[in-house]
Parts: C-alpha cells; structure tokens; sequence
C-alpha cells in the first residue's frame, strides 16, 4: 500500500518568554497591548538587556515617559534594549 | 250568543226600550246574524240587507255588539275553513325536518310547492274575510263618520285573531320548514347568478380590469333597479324573488313576520358561509376578500334589494294597507324615485353580511393559520385578508388564543426538532408582522415559543446555524435558500431604507393595535441592535436572540462555531465568513465581534506564513540536501496557525503522526521560526484535515479524514495487521478513540476487523485486495471517494455529542425496562422528562430518544417489536443498574428479575446500593420462570408482597451459606 497525503495541520504561536503575561499592561504577551487590536506582528514583544520582555508598545510608552534615563519596572535596571 | 255579552250594555238605556224596541233589536240582530253567515259563505247579495240591519242595532248604541258578533263569525269561520287545513299541508314533513336539521327535506320541490299552495290557499280565505270586513266597515260608517279609524281599528283586530289562531296551532317544525323552502330558493338562485357572476369575471378577469371592476360592482347594486338589469339577465331571476317575496308576503300578513325574517336571514347567513368556506377554503396563495365582498353584491345584496322592494320593506305590515297590493306595482322601484340611494335597510344588511363574512374568513384563516404560517410567505395573500378581517372585526385576542394553542399541540412537542420550530418561528413573526406591525401580539405569541426553546439544549447552536449558515438550513424556511438568516434580514433592511419612511403608518398602525387590544405596549427599550429609526418596529433579529437571553451567549456560540469551521479547511478560503462576520458585526457591534475577527486574520496571516515559509525553502536549498524526499513533501503541507488566546478552548489529545510528517512539521515550525523570530509554533497534532490518497494493488482511493484517521491508517505501511492496544501505543491514541476512530476504515472496507486473543484486544488487518466485483467498481475508475467529513472529525459533531450525552441515561433506560418488562417510545421519553430532572435533566428531542434506542437495539442491548423496546437479555442485574434504579424517587417498590443461581454475595452487591426504605419483590428472570425456579423465589416471589433488601440478605444467607461452602 502506498500513500500520497496532503496534510493541512494547526498550530498555535507564541512569543515563547518567560512570564505569561506583560509586567505593564498585565495582559498576555501571546494577546495584545491595550492599545492594539491584533496580536502578533502588530504587537511584537521587545527584550531589554536584563532580559525581560514587554509588549513594544507597553515598554516604548513606559520608556519615553521616564524623565530621565528609564529602568526596567521588573528589575530596576536601566533599560536597555536587548541586542 | 245574547245581548248579555255586549260590554258596552248599559241599564239606563234598557230602562227607555220600549216593547216595540225590544222586538225590533231582536229581529235585527238575528237578521244581523243571518246576513253574516251569508257574507261569510260568500253571498254578496245580502249587502244591503246587512246594512240596514247593522244600523238597526247600532240605532239603540249595539255597535260594539255588531263588531265582536262579526269578529267572532269571523274567527270561528277562520278556525274552522282554514287553520287545521293549513297545517295539515305540512304534517308529512314533521318527521323529515326534525330528523334532518342538515340535510334539506328530500322532497325539496314538493315542500316547495306545498309552501307556495298553502300560502296562496289561506291568504285568499284571508282576503275574502277582510273583503266581508270591508262590507262591515262600510255599514258602520254609514252611520257615523269615522270610517278610518273604525277600519284601522277593525283589521288590527282581524290580524291579530288571524295570527294568534294560526300561532296556537303552530307545528313546532314548521320554523325550519320555512329554513329549508328559503335555503333551497338561494341556492337557485345563487346559482343562476354564480353562472353569470363567474363569467363576467372571466370576461374581464385581467389584472388591469380590476379597477373597474370594483367600481361596477357597487354602482350596479347601487342602482338595483331590477328592470335595468337587463331584460334576459335577471328577468329569471326576478321570477324567483318574485315568489319567494310572495311568501313572505303571505307570511307576514299571515302574523308570520319575524320567523319568515329569520328564516330567509339564516338562509342567507349559511350560503354566505358556504360561499366563504367555498371560495377560501385551504387555498392560501390567492386572496379572497375581494371575491367574498362581490359575491355579497351580486347574489344576497340583489336578492335583498328585490325582496325589500318586492314586500315594501318601509311599511308597517300590521297595518291593513300593506294588505296585498297589486304584486306588479310593487316591483316598481317605487319606493327609491329618482335616487340611486340604498335604503337604509338595505345598508344595514350589507353591513351585517360584510361584517358576518369577515369574520367567518377569519374564523377560517385563524383555524388555518399554523398552516398558512408553514406556507408563508406563499401564503402572504391569505395573511393579508386575514388583516383585513381583523382590522374590521377586531377580534385579534382570538387569533392570539387560538394560534397559542395550536403551537402548543402541533410546535412546541418532543417530536418537533430545535429547527423545526426556530424557523416556523421566524415564519411566525414574518407572516404576523404584516398583520400586527407594532409587534404587539407577537410578543403574546412568541412566549410559549420562547420559554419552550429555552428548555432546549441545541436552541443556541440551531440559532446560530440559522443566522449565520445559508446552506445547513431547513430547506423550506424561506424563498432563497443559501441565504442565511442574517443575509436575508440585512438585504430587508436594506429595501426599507430604499423604499423611504412611512413613519406615519407604522404609528397610526400601532395605535389601531393597542386599541384593539387594550394592552399596554411594553416599554420601549434602547434596542441595542439596530438603529431605531422607527421608534417599535418588530425586530426579527431581537425576537430571536431574546429566546437566547444575551447577544453575548450567541455571539460566544457563533465563535465555538467558527472555530470549528476554520480549524477544518483544508484551504484559507473564508469570503463567506468573513461576509458573515461583516453582518454581524452591523447587528451586535464590533467590539463583541472583535475575537472572532483576530480569528479570520489568523487565516489570512497563515496564508501569507504559508507562501512566505515555503518561497524561504527555495531561497535556500541547503535543507533540501538532508533528505531529498522531505523537501518535496513540504509541498504537501500546509498550516493554520491560530492566536490561541483569542480562540475558543482547542481540544489538545495527544497523536503520534506518521514520523515522516512528524520531520515535515518541525522543519516547518523551524521556518516559522526564522521568518518570525522569536515566535515559534506550537502543534495541535490531533487538528486539521488530511487529504489521502491510498494506493493499492488493484486501486486508488481517495479521502478527506482527521489526522488520527490518517495516522491509523499509514500505520499499515509498516506492518499488514496491528492489535488494538499496540496500533493504540503506536499512535498515541487511548484504545477506546483509537476503536471507535478505526470503525471508519472499517465501514470503507480497507481495514478488516477479527478477535484477537484478549476479549478487548482486536486485531485490525489490512485489505490489500477486496473482493473482486468491488474492485471493478473502485479500483478502475479510481472513484473519489471523500470521506463523510460529517461523521468522522477530530472535533466532536452535533450528533457525536448528543450520542455522549444519552449515554448517560442508557441506565435509566435499561433499568427502566427491567423494571416495567417492555415499554414503547413514547412512554420511555415522558418517563425520563418525568424523572430525569436533575443533573443532567433530560432535555432530548423524541427523535433523538429513538435514535439512540435504535443504536441500543443495533448493538443487541435492547430488542424492538411492534413499537415496543425490551432488554434483548434475561437481565443481569447489576448493582450499577440498580443503583440507578433508585435514582427514580418515586418508585418505592423495585421487581427485580434474577437468575436463580446468585451467590449470596453476588445477591448482597446487588441489594446493598439499594435504600432500606425501598420495598422489593423478587422475580424469576425470564429464562428462569420456565425452568423450576429457585426456592430462593418461592419466599420473595409471592405477588404483591414486598420485602426489604435486608430481610432478603438475611434469608438468602441462610439459604446459601450450604452451598458457598
Ligand atoms: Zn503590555
Ligand atoms: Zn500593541
Ligand atoms: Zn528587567
């Protein structure tokens, strides 16, 4: 017996961080920002040196709206982008 | 008959006679009397004579003397010439008229002209009295000068001992004798016009004639002038009402008035009828107002006109003037000269024949309208009179009560399918719309409709089917079929803003409905569905998520729904969802539809993922290299990759694929990975859809299957034949989803399945070869066979989850056989409604009883025989069973059929689960009772006395404890 198949298989994504969820808007990082409307590219995850992740838009809000220079709200380290 | 009885006798004027008086009054008076007996046999000749008489007593102030002698020669003269005669016509239809209320006279002609000769017989005796009581009248009036009112005083007299004579003699059957003699003139009558009628509406039956047509009908009845109808057109006709006003005339001035009235009255009221039921009858598609309304014109309303005009319908009757005229002055319309108006009689029948036929069409329509309902909107005309009606009649509280209870007896039943009534209830509110456009009724009667879908578990997903699917509906729901529910109600929306606003309709409409049913409208809520440019519109849409409760449970099931729908493409092409969506959002706003959205945009990034990973492999061929055949395999693969947090719950069963799709998979995954890093896949091995195409020896066969199918089946790549629990360990699949999902390669004869050595172990071969006529038929035409994508999903259908569920109640229903020896349907169906009230009630439909009972009766469980269900086996009962027996509270008393050779421990599992409370008796299973029974029985078994579990396991201890040891 032989087989010839087309095979139409789902899955699911996922950002693959630590946490579940985002440490400033407390929404999921596999969901959105409270500013997007569509998961995914639209609202990519961004690291920072210390290693821990937010939603771009949460961090960037975050980030321009420190006076001086920003730090991470996890940890308290300066912010820095991850390379 | 003396002096003595004359009233008026007065003892001063006894004392002035003289002798010669007194001899004089007497010789007149029996000359008086002579003359009168004469007059009354017909000799005119004595005329004079009896005047000179009459003044000979009315000289000494006798005249009232005069005029009760006179009446009361007349009276016995009428008694004895006429009355018995008269009635006596009609003896011979005592029998027939009574017996037969429904059925006219079998001789119809003859009792016709027996009327008509009766009549004529009597009136003419009446006329030659009321002739000999002119004679009278004149020679009273000689005397003094009041000659009218003497003559009105006397012929009232006259009529009155004329009608209560005949009346003390009345025959109690002649009433429905006059019935059947006017029933029986209409009906020719309606016939004759009928021919006519007809076939001027053939001449002119064009739409764009109708116009005039209308306008005709009245002017013609309007003029009713029987001469200018046309010499040949009614001059029959005209003979007919001719001799039926003759007998009412006669009737009438016979004291008859108000039962020859009534008599023609009924007649006309039951042809009316007839001619609705004829005209309406179950044709709902045409409308028939129209037709009623000109027939009313045509046939009664002419019939009137001419009997009215005949009979001189404005004249007192028991005056003596209306006494027989010359019958041809009176069919001059003498009475209308000059105008064209109706009399006023004349209007007030119409009224009274519009009104009756109006309600008898709605009477008709009403008792008709689950029906017509069924057959909107073809039925639409039929709807539309009945608003008529009801505008006219204002009885819509009956339409309420009698639509409710026929919904209550033919909808809302077990046997009824969740469909079934959602669409007679769209039809409901789409048909009854047109009659009550405020919605007020409809409310009344949606409730039952409403609470009784609320009791049903699939009234949900049916709603969402029903809006959201054009193709899954009930066939006869509406015209277009493929339109969905939503398609349909936006594409009405849309017409409606076209056709402009006819506010002020709506609202004059809405007042005509709350007068007619003095009800309070409900207050007007903030309909959050829809723009409310008409302030109470009825909402179709809102009736129908009001049975729900909340837009938000639909719009939750409709996401379960969608998830379904695109977890089991096999392709991205979702224009109709995305169409429906669009819909929805209109309805229930874009917020609540947000995550079903997310939903569609993951198909339409798993699209561009798709090409994007697959043009990556050709960009960079190094991979190709590793395995030659898995690079070309990658053609043959494609992915949804969904947003799991915006979905519905996936259900995640674990699922060994074929290890070369495994390595297929994570190069896929790993690609994902690189193109959107750091994004990864993870995989729902158990979802999706699998195109295959087997090949064997002698054919090819091809089918759409779930993954576990496929992965079962490209197991006997591998090896020819596997055992359940090692095909099980191999796949990855528990064995009791891995036997029911193999059944399927079964039922498509390509597995092949045998005992194995264990009792749960099967053995599972593989068909290279079928038999060789199939083989013809399959392997050459190398047939595509797609696999029932119905049945068999990764994801559990509609019908998989009901089975599930009646699972569930398989033990009530075998315990409840073993209980009651045999039961048919429908009384296994109210027993569990009856008890299974909790946890989880029993909420299924009779058809889905009866189609698990069959699945019981296919796997030899229970067995089937005229209608009625038994357990197919001597039951065993089993404690389990019991156990559920005592689930039913309120069966105290439990007949348990045994086998007679129970241990005693076997017997204490059995009895232990049951309630102290519970009264037993034992039985002899079936198979036992004609053997001999076990002495075990003979204590137990006695009829009608009942035991406690613990008397019986104490006895039985005793009983067995011998033979244990
Ligand atoms: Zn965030
Ligand atoms: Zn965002
Ligand atoms: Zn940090």
């Amino acid at each position: 017996m032989g087989f010839q198949t087309e095979w139409h298989a789902v899955a699911s994504w996922t950002w693959d961080a630590q946490d579940e969820t985002c440490g400033i808007c407390r929404m999921a990082f596999d969901g959105c920002c409270p500013d997007c409307k569509l998961p995914g590219d639209d609202c990519p995850l961004m690291w920072g040196a210390c290693n821990h992740a937010f939603h771009l838009h949460c961090i960037l809000k975050w980030v321009n709206s420190q006076t001086s220079q920003a730090h991470c709200p996890m940890c308290r380290r300066e912010w820095q982008f991850k390379e | 008959m003396g002096e003595s009885t004359s009233p008026f006798c007065n003892l001063g004027i006894l004392d002035t006679l003289t002798g010669d008086s007194i001899q004089e009054i007497i010789e007149s008076y029996s000359n008086f009397c002579a003359n009168t007996e004469s007059l009354l046999n017909g000799d005119f000749s004595v005329d004079s004579e009896f005047a000179c008489n009459v003044h000979g007593l009315c000289k000494y102030g006798l005249n009232s003397l005069v005029r009760d002698q006179f009446l009361g020669s007349l009276e016995e003269t009428f008694e004895r010439n006429c009355v018995s005669k008269f009635w006596q016509y009609f003896d011979a239809y005592s029998n027939v008229a009574i017996l037969n209320t429904n059925e006219p006279p079998v001789y119809e002609d003859c009792l016709q002209q027996v009327l008509c000769k009766a009549l004529e017989e009597i009136s003419l005796e009446k006329q030659y009295q009321e002739k000999c009581l002119l004679v009278l009248v004149h020679a009273l009036s000689d005397e003094e000068h009041h000659s009218n009112a003497e003559k009105a005083y006397l012929f009232s007299k006259y009529q009155l001992m004329v009608s209560s004579v005949l009346m003390a003699r009345l025959p109690r059957h002649f009433p429905e004798i006059l019935h059947w003699y006017f029933k029986g003139r209409l009906e020719e009558l309606s016939t004759n016009v009928d021919g006519e009628f007809n076939y001027e509406n053939e001449s002119q039956d064009k739409d764009d004639m109708d116009i005039d047509e209308r306008s005709k009908v009245p002017c013609r009845t309007g003029k009713m002038d029987i001469d200018e109808c046309g010499l040949g057109k009614f001059s029959e006709n005209n003979a007919l009402v001719k001799n039926i006003g003759k007998v009412v005339l006669n009737l009438r001035s016979l004291g008859f008035t108000s039962m020859a009235d009534d008599a023609y009255a009924s007649a006309i009221f039951l042809l009316l009828k007839a001619k609705v039921h004829d005209l309406a009858g179950d044709d709902f598609r045409n409308s028939v107002l129209q037709s009623i309304k000109d027939w009313i014109e045509v046939v009664p309303l002419q019939f009137l006109h001419a009997l009215l005009a005949y009979i001189g319908e404005s004249v007192s009757y028991d005056s003596p003037s209306s006494v027989p005229k010359s019958p041809l002055a009176s069919v001059a319309p003498s009475f209308y000269p000059g105008s064209n108006a109706p009399s006023e009689g004349l209007v007030r029948w119409r009224l009274r024949l519009e009104y009756f036929a109006y309600e008898t069409l709605q009477d008709l329509r009403i008792g008709k309208l689950f029906e017509i309902i069924v057959d909107y909107p073809e039925s639409s005309p039929a709807i539309e009179d009945l608003k008529q009606c009801l505008e006219y009649t204002g009885q819509h509280s009956k339409l309420v009560e009698s639509f409710i209870s026929a919904l209550k007896y033919r909808l809302l039943t077990a046997g009824a399918s969740t469909n079934d009534i959602l669409h007679q209830y769209v039809s409901t509110i789409k048909a009854l719309r047109t009659i009550d456009p405020a919605g007020v009724f409809l409310e009344a009667v949606g409730e039952p409709i409403r609470d009784y879908l609320k009791g049903r578990k699939d009234t949900i997903k049916c709603i969402v089917t029903m809006l959201t699917d054009g193709t899954g509906g009930n066939p006869n729901a509406s015209g277009n079929s493929g339109d969905s529910l939503l398609e349909e109600l936006n594409r009405d929306e849309e017409n409606l803003e076209n056709t402009g606003t006819d506010d002020d309709f709506n609202i004059d409409d809405k007042q005509a409905w709350i007068n007619a049913m003095r009800w309070e409208p409900d207050p007007v809520e903030a309909d959050p569905l829809k723009g409310s440019r008409n302030r109470r519109k009825v909402d179709i849409l809102g009736m129908i998520v009001g049975i729900i409760g909340s837009k938000d449970q639909l719009v939750n099931e409709y996401r379960v729904m969608l998830a379904e729908k695109l977890l089991n493409k096999s392709d991205y092409d979702i224009d109709s969802e995305i169409r429906t969506l669009e819909l929805l959002k209109i309805h229930f706003g874009e917020s609540s539809m947000q995550r079903c959205e997310i939903m569609l945009n993951d198909l339409i990034d798993s699209k561009r993922a798709n090409t994007n990973i697959k043009m990556n492999r050709s960009q960079t061929p190094h991979t190709g290299s590793e395995a030659g055949d898995t690079a070309v395999s990658l053609d043959n693969l494609d992915a949804t990759i969904i947003s799991s947090n915006f979905w519905p719950p996936i259900q995640d069963e674990s699922l060994n694929v074929p290890q070369p799709v495994d390595k297929l998979l994570s190069d896929y995954a790993q690609r994902f990975h690189e193109i959107k890093t750091p994004r990864k896949l993870i995989w729902k091995k158990n979802l999706g859809t699998v195109k295959l195409e087997l090949q064997f020896e002698d054919r090819a066969m091809q089918f759409t299957v779930a993954p576990i199918h496929a992965a079962i089946i490209m197991k006997f790549q591998d090896q020819p034949s596997w055992t359940s629990k090692d095909l099980a360990a191999a796949t990855g699949v528990p064995v009791d989803i891995l036997n029911r999902r193999t059944n399927f390669w079964i039922s498509k004869g390509i597995l092949l399945e045998s005992p194995g050595q264990d009792l749960n172990d099967h053995v599972f071969t593989l068909l290279e070869i079928v038999d060789s006529d199939e083989s013809i038929g399959n392997g050459r035409n190398e047939e595509l066979l797609v696999g029932d994508e119905e049945g068999e999903r990764s994801v559990d259908s509609v019908e998989d989850q009901i089975r599930k569920e009646m699972t569930v109640y398989e033990k009530f229903i075998m315990g409840m056989l073993t209980n009651f020896g045999s039961m048919a349907l429908d009384r296994i169906h109210n027993t569990l409604k009856m008890f299974c009230v909790a946890d989880p009630p029993y909420d299924k439909s009779l058809q889905q009883l009866q189609s698990f009972l069959s699945g019981l009766v296919s796997e030899e469980k229970l067995e089937l025989r005229d209608g009625i269900y038994r357990n197919k086996y001597p039951c065993w009962v089993t404690s389990s069973k019991l156990k559920h027996l005592c689930v039913f509270r309120t069966v105290h008393v439990l007949e348990l059929p045994l086998p007679s050779n129970l241990t005693h421990d076997q017997l204490a599992d059995v009895l232990l689960p049951v309630g102290s409370t519970s009264c037993l008796s034992l039985i002899p299973s079936s198979t036992e009772a004609a053997t001999a029974p076990s002495p075990l029985f003979g204590e137990f078994a006695e009829p009608g006395i009942t035991h406690s579990p613990q008397d019986i396991l104490a006895s039985s201890s005793q009983f067995h404890a011998p033979m244990d040891n």
